[in-house]
């Protein structure tokens, strides 16, 4: 899983430029469905018969990034946040540009010698600057405002059951769903689409779109949240790494679906921990739920530390145990067909 | 300028006080005929005899030191605290991978998501003692297996060319420098050099000091990275100096109120070899020269740069052709002060 999941996420996926991430997936993803496709607005579609209602499952595809927006002289680009970016973070941070060709970039850090109060500050967003090495108009050519930018990070192990890498956020639910699959490989289970989304850290926009064209009875949502961390106290985050799946309970997600899914959890001795929220959920399971006529969601979500960062940080077992829930859930829906 | 040599340099952990594997590889690249000891501060005294003697010994001089992280504690959770070594970029290692300890245990500086900012939160940097390493143990006693309180921290990133003729490293202050005098060795010398590779120049502790009082040069010869603030946005003398504007010789910065007629020398030289040089305009940094230029009753010394982005960061910055400006400069000045 581990090979798997380095390898979506170094696959470029910021929102809007998917394509890269969405081959990947749906190469992982054909092999375990009766058929895939791709809809119009770029996200990935896999279907495999089954008995009983339709469920959909659902994952974002993108992540995070830049987005340039015009050249300077000397060679350095300026870019705009694409999604929620944390600009405390990207000093020194390096960047592959992806404009006509895919190249290398940094985000300068100016020296501590020179501005002792900046570097008390995170960089302001209008001065996001991308050095190049190139001269302006060799920058200008190669990376025509709005190109994407990601973060360069390699994903990296830590310790046993740990990984870092940029884009957890959310290839490691992809990989929860992959692994789902592989369970229902062989079981009698309910029909199911597989959804890998694009454009969700922008607004959900491609969530909602494919969900319209599938009409299912329920849908499953995978994402990530937040898990304790140094500086970030149980108060604010209440997943734990190793702690299993968060089970996300909220105002706009199926009471019983949620309720169901801690049941199965329990009965199965699979790690689970509960997620409440007051209102809305700010995954792809608010704009799923008001598609068509309506769609009782549920959304099960991957502890995550650091997130939005190029250091995002998760625990392998909790994306296993969300697969295995997934998995029982599914199973358990069509046994009941 | 051999970029593997560079990239191997680079890649050595060096935070100062810790400088062995840097040691250990420029020993590794030095040519057979140059002959090294090593000081009881732990700096790398090189020679080599050339065709003559020369009037004056010229002591040359790179740190082998880097900026970076030393552990404080191991907490409960399993987590690192750590303070800085050297004056660092605090927001450079923010959100990076980082390689703790003797073992180079991967580990990553997180902070609290974006998502959970309130208000002032999302403009201002943390202080380091909220900050912690996280290494993926769980436990006290799990950590402490991989790393002890002490041990110190590097950043991961490795060396990438980028655009052209560009460089992006870790510690290219002054692995540079290491190298340009690595170079330097390996060339048919006229008169016999002396080169120092320093420890603990990042802390101002200047081991360079002890250096240079047991081998008594007439003058010195710094080589070094500096800051350069050329980015768009910055003004005037506010920019230092410019990556591709050639070798940085200062007439004074924060360390060292160089010779005037050591500064001269170097303008006439670069001038008439054809070598770009350039000045800082602004008096900011300081070096192993304020710790050379007082050792033994005063020495005259004057510094040679590469001006570098990004300094004291895991993202450094800088022009190839630079680094050759500075050789140049570098060779030219020694062979000078040498007959002087």
């Amino acid at each position: 899983m581990r090979q798997m999941l380095f390898d979506l996420c170094g696959a470029t996926g910021v929102t809007g430029l998917e394509r890269e991430a969405a081959r990947l997936a749906a190469e992982y993803l054909a092999p375990l469905c009766d058929a895939v496709r791709v809809d119009p607005l770029g996200s990935v579609l896999g279907s495999k018969a089954g008995e009983g209602a339709h469920i959909l499952l659902e994952a974002h595809l993108d992540q995070i990034g830049l987005v340039v927006t015009g050249a300077e002289d000397g060679g350095f680009l300026r870019a705009a946040p694409c999604g929620g970016v944390d600009r405390r973070l990207l000093c020194g941070q390096e960047v592959t540009v992806h404009g006509t060709e895919d190249f290398f970039g940094v985000i300068p850090a100016s020296a501590p010698h020179l501005a002792e109060k900046d570097s008390e500050k995170a960089l302001p967003a209008t001065a996001l600057l991308i050095d190049t090495g190139l001269t302006r108009a060799e920058a200008e050519r190669k990376a025509p405002a709005g190109s994407r930018v990601r973060f360069r990070t390699p994903p990296v192990a830590l310790g046993e059951h740990r990984v870092t890498a940029p884009a957890l956020d959310d290839r490691a639910g992809i990989c929860a769903l992959l692994r789902c699959m592989e369970l229902l490989q062989g079981q009698r289970h309910a029909p199911v689409t597989v959804l890998f989304a694009v454009q969700e850290e922008t607004g959900g926009a491609g969530a909602q779109a494919a969900a319209y064209g599938l009409q299912p009875a329920q849908a499953l949502v995978v994402d990530v949240s937040f898990a304790q961390a140094p500086g970030v106290p149980a108060t604010l985050a209440q997943g734990k790494l190793g702690g299993g799946v968060m089970v996300g309970f909220a105002p706009v997600l199926d009471q019983g679906m949620s309720e169901r899914l801690c049941a199965l959890a329990e009965q199965s001795d699979i790690a689970f921990t509960r997620e409440i929220m007051g209102g809305r959920s700010y995954t792809d399971a608010d704009k799923i739920q008001t598609t068509g006529s309506g769609v009782p969601c549920a959304l099960l979500s991957i502890p995550l530390r650091n997130m939005h960062s190029a250091v995002e940080t998760l625990d392998l077992r909790d994306v296993e145990a969300t697969a295995q829930l997934l998995a029982a859930y599914i199973i358990e829906k069509g046994a009941a067909a | 300028m051999n970029l593997q040599e560079l990239e191997q340099l680079c890649a050595c952990a060096g935070v100062s006080g810790c400088e062995n594997a840097v040691r250990e590889a420029i020993i590794a690249l030095l040519p057979k005929e140059a002959t090294h000891t090593i000081d009881p501060l732990g700096n790398l005294i090189v020679r080599k005899t050339g065709t003559a003697a020369g009037k004056n010994t010229v002591m040359l001089c790179a740190h082998m030191d880097e900026v970076g992280l030393i552990v404080t504690e191991i907490t409960e959770e399993g987590y690192l605290s750590f303070a800085h070594v050297g004056g660092i970029e605090r927001r450079g290692y923010l959100g990076k991978q980082v390689l703790a300890g003797k073992r180079q245990v991967p580990g990553v500086i997180g902070l609290k998501p974006v998502h959970l900012l309130e208000g002032d939160e999302k403009e201002n940097i943390p202080p380091e003692d909220s900050l912690r390493i996280d290494v993926g143990a769980e436990s006290r006693e799990a950590a402490a297996a991989l790393v002890q309180p002490g041990e110190r921290v590097v950043f991961a990133p490795g060396l990438t060319c980028f655009g052209d003729g560009y460089i992006k490293a870790r510690a290219l202050d002054d692995r540079i420098g290491c190298l340009i005098l690595i170079e330097l060795l390996r060339q048919a010398l006229p008169y016999d050099m002396t080169a120092v590779f320093s420890t603990n120049e990042e802390t101002g502790a200047g081991a360079a000091q002890a250096a240079a009082f047991a081998l008594a040069p007439a003058y010195a010869i710094v080589v070094e990275t500096t800051t350069a603030a050329d980015l768009p946005g910055v003004e005037g003398t506010q920019r230092v100096c410019s990556l591709g504007g050639g070798a940085v010789v200062p007439f004074m910065d924060r360390g060292t109120v160089y010779p005037w007629d050591l500064y001269e020398t170097a303008q006439t030289l670069a001038a008439a070899h054809g070598i770009p040089m350039q000045t800082k305009t602004k008096i900011a940094g300081g070096n192993d020269a304020r710790s050379i230029t007082t050792a033994r009753g005063g020495i005259p010394t004057i510094t040679v740069s590469v001006p570098c982005r990004g300094l004291h960061s895991p993202a450094v910055v800088m022009q190839q052709k630079d680094a050759e400006a500075v050789l140049q400069l570098v060779r030219a000045l020694w062979g000078e002060l040498t007959q002087k």
